[in-house]
């Protein structure tokens, strides 16, 4: 029995050698061996095993790639510039002067995978469906053979993205009739993209190439991995088996010299959320501003960069538009990045010019309640936890006393959703536009908080509760313009409020670590050319990149 | 007969109360699964369109007003008929297919592994018995040490030695990815699931054959001072006959006790092990049902665990009261 099964490990030994050479894992593979063969991509997204087929647009986790690679939207639009969008099944967009009304030109040689044209019909019937129609949509009409009027009960400009750079464009002649669309797994999904499903193992699937592609991708096959855990992830970065994740490493350099490409790219804002307003139930404190101040001077971000992020994040915009990319609208004379260093004495001098004074332990009191915060981070999330220590300590540097605690995902979430905190180390999400709109509106606006107790509508993020009549005004004013005067005149108001409120303690921009093959393919998004975010998690952008490859050499 | 009558009756009791258990402790937890949700596909980059947020409400509907009593009963209805429900984590996929393409996995791999070390014990054990107090006894601590070790940092260790640093064999998965569409029946997959099993299965085999050594090894020196055993040597008769039929033989006793114990926790013992490796077994699942709040995966996986545990148990029963007439009576 033993050598039997020997000899058996042996031969499946040689097979999968044989099977690397084929799928081609970074290191070895001659080029001239399998001609006509050329590597497969191997792309890590976050699967986890076992794969189960489901290419459900309206499912809540579809496998990877079936946003993007089978279904697509209008345009691409690139968070990491302000350009223009570019075309995929849309060629050119004009709103009204208005903003009520979206004409869109689509382009007229596109096929769905199945050999079928695409249509306005199909455009005009994505917009339409039921279950992914828009709220303010009033009307949808084919203009002529390759133009779709779209008209809205608001202006959307600041709308743009989710109407043509997240819809995704169904075929009218699979999907109508489907009573529910949001069960079943869609097995044999049917979209416009650059990709067609090929096959499925518990531990893998593949998508190939979409001859009917307006632009046929260069790469034949891609291959996505399901893996848990990061270390395997990691492990398999090493070996050359993958290529193309983002992943989290400390350990990036090995890898990096091991031959990897790799690009850090600024993207969520690391904040300290705090419980701002007593009018709607805060208690604590931070309900008082000179206390936001306090903490948000005493922070030393270097530290914390060096010490809890090793070195990876960068630093943020106390307006919290992205630096860089949305430096445009940062308003004249508004700060434009947080000090790196703490100054506690400057901190200690805000909170006495509010009439607060040290008692005997070196806290900083007011009418004898003790300047005393509790700070929590999801547990497990080691950089937050050790930020929260390290803030821990420089805040009693400066006389205010945080105890940094750890919170399971849960309590996290039931804490941010209803209020019920003081401090929370979270994080806010990037805009997919270059204009930082959406983060004052989602997170900021009365229209997107609720008092204390109550839960938020999971699209509203607005936790620390935050209400002020001008940031509300000025969000309204900037939504219902084109003009980029008025915008910038409304986002200077904002940012003169939130700075001096501080309701959301800025402390870096997360960084997103990226790795890829650079060896055997070519046409990655670099520094110099960010033509669209380079993060696995990010469908739309991966599916953007993963389109515009080419086998290194071709 | 009374004695299996009694036994039955217990084991349906404890299925019930098992059963019960698992409808309520998911329903006492405290978060609501769409919020996770959507607080997670939101941290992962994802851009939720409407219509997504919208199923997942309707999906995970946290409220459906049902009294819990009714909820009960239906609940136990669905059960033996077979429906555990649909999976959120693998929205639409049914509980009963995930876990029906887990399970054998698990118990292929975790099975095959515990009857493994079981066996390397208690011959390891024999042997160390009856060469007791002179250097093999030096293995028992050696074997021990390696119980000792976390089960994870052994499955590291392997890992990063016949893995990373040789490729000898394969990191993750059950099977080479040369098989694109999943299993089959043939020469080249069922030795690539060999291969590829190896190292969970050495992981398995190294951390627990330390126990059933140590145990098998005490049992057989104590047997062996036994008087019958004596008389035994006495009569001439060969010394592996002493060895094996005399004294192994009485001294596996509550080996085999333990072997059905351990044996129940085949589903369950393996969490570590698959995470490691992304072996596609039930423990992977678990963590995943826990992860996102997925009660019908937790409830269907702790179902299938208690019911494991139980059958084990209950089988072991059987067996004992047949050799051993002692349990039959009560004592």
């Amino acid at each position: 029995m033993l050598r039997y099964t020997r000899r058996h490990r042996i031969l499946a030994a040689v097979g999968f050698a044989s099977g690397l050479a084929i799928i081609a894992t970074g290191c070895s593979s001659p080029s001239g061996d399998e001609a006509g063969t050329e590597k497969t991509l191997t792309v890590f997204a976050g699967a986890q095993t076992p794969v189960v087929a489901n290419f459900n647009p309206f499912s809540p986790s579809p496998l990877a790639g079936t946003t993007g690679l089978v279904y697509q939207p209008l345009f691409h639009f690139n968070r990491m510039s302000s350009e223009d969008a570019k075309p995929l099944l849309g060629t050119a967009y004009e709103f009204s002067e208005d903003g009520r009304e979206l004409t869109i030109d689509i382009r007229d040689d596109a096929k769905w995978n199945d050999g079928e044209p695409v249509t306005v019909d199909d455009v005009v019937f994505t917009f339409t469906y039921e279950v992914a129609r828009p709220e303010t949509l009033t009307d949808a009409v084919a203009v002529d053979e390759d133009t779709v009027k779209l008209t809205f009960s608001d202006p959307q400009f600041v709308n743009v993205v989710g109407l043509l750079g997240t819809a995704l464009v169904l075929p009218k002649h699979i999907w109508e009739g489907n009573e529910d669309p949001t069960a079943g797994v869609n097995e044999d999904p049917v979209g416009t993209g650059p990709y067609v499903v090929d096959e499925i193992s518990g531990g893998a699937y593949t998508f190939t190439a979409n001859e009917e592609y307006w632009a046929p991708p260069a790469l034949e096959t891609v291959r996505y991995l399901a893996i848990d855990g990061n270390q395997a992830a990691e492990d398999l970065i090493a070996a050359g088996e993958i290529d193309y994740t983002s992943i989290f490493s400390a350990n990036y350099q090995s890898l990096v010299d091991g031959g990897m490409g790799y690009m850090v790219l600024p993207s969520d804002p690391t904040v300290l959320y705090t419980c701002a307003n007593a009018d709607l139930g805060c208690t604590g404190p931070q309900t008082d501003p000179a206390v936001r101040e306090a903490i948000y001077l005493a922070i030393d971000r270097e530290t914390i960069t060096e010490k809890a992020f090793v070195g990876l994040t960068t630093p943020m915009s106390p307006t919290l538009a992205l630096l860089g990319r949305d430096d445009e609208w940062i308003g004249e004379g508004q700060p434009h990045e947080d000090p790196q260093t703490a100054d506690p004495e400057a901190a200690g001098e805000v909170l006495e010019a509010a009439g607060y004074s040290k008692n005997g332990d070196g806290i900083y009191e007011k009418d004898g309640v003790p300047v005393e915060l509790t700070m929590n981070s999801v547990d497990g999330w080691t950089d937050y936890n050790n930020a929260g220590k390290l803030i821990e300590e420089q805040a009693a540097a400066a006389g205010i006393k945080i105890t940094a605690g750890t919170f399971s995902w849960q309590e996290f979430s039931d804490g941010r959703q209803t209020g019920q905190f003081e401090l929370m180390l979270g994080f806010m999400k990037t805009t997919s536009l270059a204009d930082p709109w959406q983060i004052y509106n989602d997170f900021l606006t009365t229209e997107f908080t609720a008092p204390v107790g109550e839960q938020l509508d999971p699209s509203h993020f607005n936790f620390t509760r935050y209400s002020n009549p001008v940031v509300d005004e000025a969000v309204a004013r900037a939504s219902a313009t084109d003009d980029e005067a008025v915008k910038a005149e409304a986002y200077d108001a904002i940012q003169t409020e939130i700075v001096r409120d501080l309701p959301y303690i800025p402390v870096n921009m997360n960084a997103a670590q990226t790795f890829f093959n650079d060896t055997d393919f070519e046409g990655w998004p670099t520094e110099d050319n960010l033509y669209a975010y380079q993060q696995t998690g990010s469908a739309l952008d991966m599916a953007y990149i993963l389109q515009n490859l080419k086998p290194a050499g071709k | 007969m009374k004695y299996y009558a009694r036994r039955i009756a217990f084991y349906a009791v404890t299925l019930w109360a098992a059963l019960t258990l698992n409808f309520f402790i998911p329903r006492l937890m405290p978060g609501d699964p769409a919020d996770i949700m959507l607080a997670k596909l939101a941290r992962v980059g994802r851009d939720i369109p409407p219509a997504v947020e919208q199923s997942i409400r309707l999906l995970l509907g946290s409220d459906t007003g049902e009294p819990l009593g009714t909820q009960y009963v239906t609940y136990l209805g669905r059960i033996f008929s077979g429906d555990l429900g649909v999976s959120v984590t693998q929205y639409p996929v049914s509980v009963a297919t995930l876990i029906s393409e887990s399970l054998p996995w698990t118990i292929g791999l975790v099975g095959i592994s515990t009857l493994l070390a079981f066996l390397v014990g208690i011959a390891g054990g024999i042997w160390i018995g009856a060469k007791r107090g002179t250097w093999v006894d030096g293995l028992i601590p050696a074997s021990t040490l390696l119980q000792s070790v976390p089960y994870f940092w052994l499955a590291l260790l392997l890992v990063y030695f016949f893995s990373v640093q040789n490729s000898w064999f394969p990191r993750i998965h059950a099977y080479g990815l040369e098989f694109t569409s999943g299993p089959e029946w043939s020469w080249a997959f069922v030795g690539s699931v060999l291969y590829y099993g190896t190292l969970p299965a050495l992981t398995i085999v190294l951390s627990s054959f330390g126990g059933w050594l140590l145990g098998m090894r005490n049992m057989m020196v104590s047997t062996l001072s036994d008087d019958y055993v004596t008389t035994a040597e006495a009569k001439g008769l060969r010394n592996s006959r002493v060895l094996l039929t005399y004294a192994a033989r009485n001294a596996i006793l509550p080996s085999i006790a333990g072997f059905g114990i351990s044996l129940g926790f085949v589903v369950a013992g393996s969490i570590v092990m698959e995470q490691v490796f992304s072996y596609p077994g039930i423990g992977k699942l678990l963590i995943q049902a826990v992860q996102n709040n997925d009660y019908a995966l937790m409830q269907g996986i702790f179902l299938i665990i208690t019911v494991t545990v139980l059958a084990a148990n209950f089988i072991m029963d059987l067996v004992y009261g047949f050799i051993d007439p002692r349990t039959r009576h009560n004592g």
